[in-house]
Formats: structure tokens, C-alpha cells, sequence
């Protein structure tokens, strides 16, 4: 089953609209009863998109729902979602697969905040850059993403995989300030650069296979190691020692300077 | 006729020792305050009543007009935003939760451009707080860091710090110690006993060195951090170590820079490696006088402290998505209702030019650079000058403001309540 939500033209484009109702398992239902909100107002999901439904499924698993048009202020899609896929053929707003236990999301531009915010299992690929807090958690919240795989093809912004708890992170590009803040488990691999990774880590494995800038002054160097494939030579780092921390950080090149 | 012992509505210190002389229901002296309260007293450039803007100019119009207006765009609104409330009362700032909550907006307080950054830290490790009765009596060691309390706050250092007789600390000013982080030279730093000179950005790491230090794992601290000599990192740490008691204070300097909350964190966290070996607390220098109030306020009536969006009929929180300057910048909100703040005066380009394209209406005594967006502006009596209320001192203190006149204005809390009865319809929905 196959279902094609096309996002039609609205009065102010700039307000936000909520759409934790938009996961696979909805459709099988049909598309009848299913609401977004938009700011204060709940309108109904067909007041918001062209909805096409092609063929039928059994279970979730059988769901592809494909988003088409300007979804750049579509929050929460695939929040808590077990099964199924959902193709997104642009942008993406914030908390694009909120708590995600399984299926797969593919976004081929990119994505706002919280991207797989606390995730605990299945597969993100988001082609395009992801913005602030991807992978991360919740604010307070003491575990990230939990378990899956995330990967952002293009640059990730401040504090990708804060909190990460379990699960693969894996940036293509660059990230901004702090990723893997507070990790403490899980592994994230950055292939560009970032400045100050992995502050008051306790565990987990971050890898940066770019330049790691502002590095801080709180982990050990502990050697180096070889990394497969390429045979690039990797100084390992155990930290933070500020917080007991046992977490790995291996850098190609780093400097204490921002 | 002199009113004694008056609280002072600046800022956040609460001065609570003004003398406030006042002849023919205008004030003609203070005495005790600072220039920058008594400044605040004396101003009197204050707007007649409310305005409204035409295409040719301001028009004066009644102030049933104005709230009835001002009841229309909330209701009309999808995403209202409704900011402010540092320059306020409690009861005014109550008014506005219940408010935001029955018409679906956004209310976010300036604790999103100040203090946020502390709160979200205190959320992840806590607060070890305490009064600054505590500071004044008992601190022999003071911290200020990324904060110039001379210039922001100067009667800290007179009630509190440096220039405080306390009842464990005789002499004040040679018994206390007192070390000053900060990127340049400022008047704070010229007191201090040590100043930590950093490089911009460079707190997360200073602050993470010294924790190293004072667990004993020094050994990893290569020679300088963020322009930071190692030997004055130890030094320090052991003027810390060796307080009797020590009070840590910090300022924009600190929730403002890159790590913004991070960095708070880490602040807190030495608080509590040294509260291993000694006393150590940890106090924000909070701004306006009642930015701390606000907090207070939302979090027993929301569970949250600022941002706070209502749209979907519960309280949801999540500072960059729902703080005022992101809710701007993004376009979202299509209208806002100031209160007690002047958000153009502060906030970046991008999120001051979307208030220009939305209707605006401000609560305030003085017209500001608010003013020049606003599409209707009720001038209100000043919180603690010619209105009573409830303030938060910057300890989390509350402290009750009385009028020392009246000018006939009426109070924040009155006309949101009155908004509030026009959209219900005088009951409740």
C-alpha cells in the first residue's frame, strides 16, 4: 500500500503543523478520522494534503507513505512508528521520527531539529543536512537515541547525538559544536569535522575522521589506532575525565584550539 | 513625604533599603538606590493613555477600545505569541499563563534571551542553590564569572560580596576572596583577587579543567586552556578547595557563549566536585527584577519555566522550538502581545522583522523601540512605583513591591484579566 500525501498550497505556510498522526500503521485504517494541527486550529489531514491511496496492506510493514511538496513545517511524522516506511521527497521539520521503534524513514532533502530525537530502533537516512540535536534526546531527558541507525548524508548542526545511549549516529559531512555531548553509549561516526566533541562523555565510541577543533583539555591520549577501510591512523582519547568517563574518542587530526 | 524602606523594581539584587521622597504624586529623590534604580524612579516621560496607529500617525483611543481590539487579534490568532513578563508582577505574569492557555499561544519570557540556558542546565544536574542571606554571611571565597556586577548589578558586591561585613566574615573586603573569569578588563576585574582572563568560547573548557583539577586528574590538563596558564588553573582550584564556604555567580558571559547550557552544566558540576571538599553554591545573576518570577510562576502553573506552547491544549516545552526568538525568526507566530519588555530593542534582525509584518500590541509605561512596531500600546502602572505585586529576588526570594503613589494607570495583571473576561465572555470556557 502505498500513500502519497501531496502538501497543498495554505494561507500562512509559516505555521507549524503537528503530525504525529502521519505513521504507517494509521493508513491501514484508511485515511478517514486523521488529523494534523496547524498552531491552535485541527484540521483534518485532507485539509492539509492531497491524499492518494494506492493498493492495500496487510500490516504496517506493507505501508509506504511518501510526502510530497513543502514539508518544512511538518513536525513529528513517524513518532513512535514500529513498521513501515515513510519517504519524504524534500524537506522535513522538527522531530521528524520521535521515538521510532522500527520501519524506516528516508528523507531526500533535509531535516529540522530532533531528527530521530530518543530513537529506539529502525533506519533514518536523511540525504540532505540535519539540523540541531540530531539523535539527541529530549531537554533533561538522560538517554538520546537508544538503538537503530541514523545517517545524514549532508552536515549536522550543535549537538548531533547528545545524550546517545545505544544505536549508530553516522554523519557524512561535518557537524557543528558539541556532538556527542554527554554520550554515553552507542557509537557516532563523523566523517568531516566538528569543534569540541564529546564533552563529559561516560561511553560509547565517537569517531572523527575529519579534524576535531577546541578539543578539550579533559581526555587522556591513550595511542592510536588504524582505521579500516582507508588504514587512516586515528589518536585515541579516553574521557571525559572531568565526569570518571570511560567513553572512546578517536580523532584523525585535533587541536586544542577552536 | 519619604516611603522608607522600598523595594527596588531594576533589577534582580531587589534592593529592599530605598528611601523614596514624594511630592505631589511625583517622585523627587532616592536615596540608597543606585543610578540605574533610581533612574528607573525618576523617569517621567510616561504615555497618557492608549494609542493606536493609523496610516497618518498614533491615535489616542479609549481603553475599552484598546482591549477590546487587543481580545479580537488574540482570538483571530492561530499561533499568537505572547512575550515578556520580566518587568512585571506575578500576578500580571499569571494572568498571562491562563491567558496563553485559552487562547492556544506561545508564552515565553526574556529568561529565553538571559537565563534559559541556566534553567536547562539546572533541569539536567540541578540547582545547588542558596539565599544570598547565606553569600553574605558566610562566603569567603566569591566567584563572578562572565558577569560585571559593577556595571549590571552595583549594590551585589555592597549587600553581598566583597563590601558586606557578614556574620562569619568581620572584615568583608580582606577576608573574602574574590576570583573574576571574563575575556576583557572590566571594572568587576579590577577587584578581583584573581582574574581568569579567557579567550572568547573558552568557559566549557576552563571550567572543565578545573573539575579535572579538583578530582585529582590534572595530569591530563595540557599547559593552557582557552589562554589559561595550567599553574592559574591550580591555584585556583586550590583557593576554591580551601574556602570555608564559596558562591558561585554568573552572568550572560557564561549562558550566552558557545555551549550556552553546557556551559552551566559544567559551572555546576565543579560546584559539586568542590562541594566534595568543602561548601560551594551556585547563584545566576538574574537581570530584570522579576525575570526570576516569571519562572516561578510558569513552572507551578505549567511544569515549565518558559516557552511554553499551547497550541495543542497542554503545556509542551522545548526551548529553540518555542522561544520567542525562534518562533520569530521562523515566521510562525501571526501575532504578539508585549508585556513589560522590548523585544525590538534586543532581539536579532530576522526576528524583529517579522514583528513588523504582524499586528503587535504592547503593555508597557514608556514607549520603547517596541513602539515603533506596535499596533496598539496601553500604557500600565510600573510594578513596584505606582503598582503592588509580588517579585522574585535573583535567590528565588520571593519579596512583595508596594506603591509609593498612584497615577491612575492600571496594572498589567487588571487589563490581561479584563482581555481574558472578553474572550470568555465574563465566564469561564
Amino acid at each position: 500500500m502505498r500513500v502519497i500525501l501531496t502538501a497543498g498550497p495554505r494561507k500562512n505556510p509559516f505555521i507549524p503543523v503537528e503530525a504525529e498522526t502521519i505513521v504507517p500503521a494509521r493508513f491501514l485504517q484508511g485515511v478517514d478520522g486523521i488529523t494534523v494541527a496547524a498552531g491552535n486550529r485541527i484540521l483534518p489531514l485532507t485539509d492539509v494534503f492531497l491524499v492518494e491511496v494506492e493498493g492495500t496492506a496487510a500490516d504496517p510493514s506493507g505501508v509506504e507513505v511518501v510526502l510530497r511538496g513543502d514539508n518544512s513545517r511538518l513536525k513529528r511524522i513517524g513518532e513512535y512508528m514500529e513498521a513501515g516506511k515513510i519517504r519524504v521527497e524534500g524537506n522535513i521539520g522538527m522531530h521528524c521520527g520521535n521515538f521510532m521503534k522500527g520501519g524506516e524513514i528516508e528523507i531526500l532533502g533535509g531535516a529540522d531539529g530532533w531528527l530521530g530525537r530518543e530513537m529506539r530502533g529502525g533506519r533514518i537516512l536523511c540525504h540532505g543536512n540535519a539540523s540541531h540535536y540530531c539523535g539527541s534526546g529530549y531537554r533533561g531527558e538522560k538517554h538520546g537515541m537508544r538503538g537503530g541507525y541514523l545517517e545524514v548524508r549532508g552536515n549536522a548542526g550543535d549537538f548531533a547525538a547528545e545524550y546517545l545511549a545505544g544505536g549508530e549516529v553516522v554523519i557524512r559531512g561535518d557537524c557543528g559544536d558539541m556532538p556527542g555531548v554527554e554520550m554515553k553509549g552507542g557509537t557516532l561516526t563523523i566523517h568531516g569535522s566538528c569543534t569540541r566533541p564529546c564533552g563529559n562523555m561516560t561511553g560509547g565510541t565517537c569517531t572523527v575522521l575529519g579534524s576535531a577543533r577546541g578539543m578539550l583539555p579533559t581526555f587522556r591520549r591513550t595511542g592510536t589506532v588504524v582505521h579500516e577501510p582507508g588504514g587512516v591512523i586515528l589518536t585515541r582519547f579516553e574521557g571525559d575525565v572531568a565526569n570518571r568517563g570511560k567513553g572512546t574518542l578517536l580523532a584523525r587530526e585535533w587541536q586544542y584550539t577552536l | 513625604m519619604i516611603v522608607r524602606d522600598v523595594i527596588c523594581p531594576f533589577c534582580a539584587c531587589l534592593c529592599d533599603d530605598l528611601d523614596v521622597h514624594v511630592e505631589d504624586g511625583r517622585v523627587t529623590g532616592v536615596d540608597n538606590a543606585c543610578d540605574l534604580g533610581s533612574h528607573k524612579f525618576m523617569t517621567d516621560h510616561r504615555m497618557k493613555g492608549p494609542v493606536r496607529r493609523t496610516a497618518s500617525g498614533w491615535e489616542e483611543i479609549p481603553l475599552e477600545e484598546a482591549i477590546r481590539e487587543t481580545a479580537e487579534l488574540l482570538e483571530a490568532a492561530e499561533r499568537p505569541l505572547l512575550y515578556g513578563w520580566s518587568g512585571t508582577c506575578g500576578e500580571a505574569q499569571s494572568a498571562g499563563v491562563h491567558l496563553a492557555e485559552l487562547v492556544g499561544g506561545v508564552i515565553d519570557a526574556t529568561t529565553s534571551v538571559c537565563h534559559g540556558p541556566s534553567i536547562l542546565a539546572i533541569q539536567e544536574v540541578g540547582h545547588p542553590g542558596c539565599t544570598l542571606g547565606q553569600v553574605k554571611n558566610r562566603a569567603d571565597v566569591v566567584v563572578y564569572w562572565g558577569c560585571n556586577p559593577q556595571h549590571a548589578h552595583p549594590r551585589h558586591l555592597s549587600r553581598y560580596t566583597t563590601y558586606a561585613d557578614g556574620f562569619f566574615v568581620r572584615n568583608a573586603f580582606k577576608e573574602r576572596k574574590v576570583i573574576v573569569a571574563d575575556i576583557r578588563g572590566t571594572d568587576s576585574t579590577n577587584l578581583a583577587d584573581e582574574f581568569i582572563r579567557l579567550q572568547p568560547g573558552g568557559d566549557y573548557a576552563v571550567l572543565g579543567a578545573l573539575r579535572a583539577i579538583v578530582r585529582g586528574k590534572g595530569d591530563v590538563v595540557p599547559p593552557e586552556v582557552a589562554g589559561v596558564s595550567r599553574e592559574q588553573l591550580y591555584r585556583i582550584a586550590d583557593l576554591c578547595k580551601t574556602a570555608k564556604y564559596g558562591a558561585f555567580f554568573f552572568g550572560m558571559g557564561l549562558t550566552q557563549t558557545a555551549g550556552k547550557y553546557k556551559n552551566i552544566r559544567n559551572a555546576i558540576e565543579l560546584v559539586d566536585e568542590l562541594s566534595r571538599h568543602t561548601k560551594w553554591t551556585l547563584t545566576p545573576m538574574r537581570g530584570h527584577f522579576n525575570v526570576y518570577g516569571f519562572n516561578e510562576v510558569c513552572t507551578w502553573m505549567t511544569g515549565y519555566p518558559y516557552a511554553v506552547d499551547f497550541a495543542r491544549g497542554m503545556a509542551f516545552y522545548n526551548p529553540g522550538e518555542t522561544t520567542a526568538v525562534d518562533i520569530l525568526a521562523r515566521k510562525e507566530c501571526d501575532m504578539c502581545l508585549v508585556v513589560a519588555s522590548d523585544p525590538a530593542a534586543h532581539f536579532p534582525a530576522e526576528a524583529v522583522e517579522h514583528l513588523a509584518s504582524i499586528p503587535v500590541v504592547q503593555l508597557d509605561p514608556f514607549p520603547n523601540l517596541t513602539t515603533a512596531f506596535a499596533r496598539i500600546q496601553i500604557p500600565v502602572a510600573v510594578s513596584g512605583i505606582d503598582a503592588d505585586g509580588t517579585a522574585y529576588r535573583m535567590d528565588g526570594v520571593p519579596l512583595r513591591l508596594h506603591r509609593v503613589l498612584d497615577r491612575g494607570y492600571p496594572d498589567d495583571a487588571g487589563i490581561l484579566l479584563e482581555i481574558t473576561r472578553r474572550i470568555t465572555g465574563g465566564g469561564s470556557r
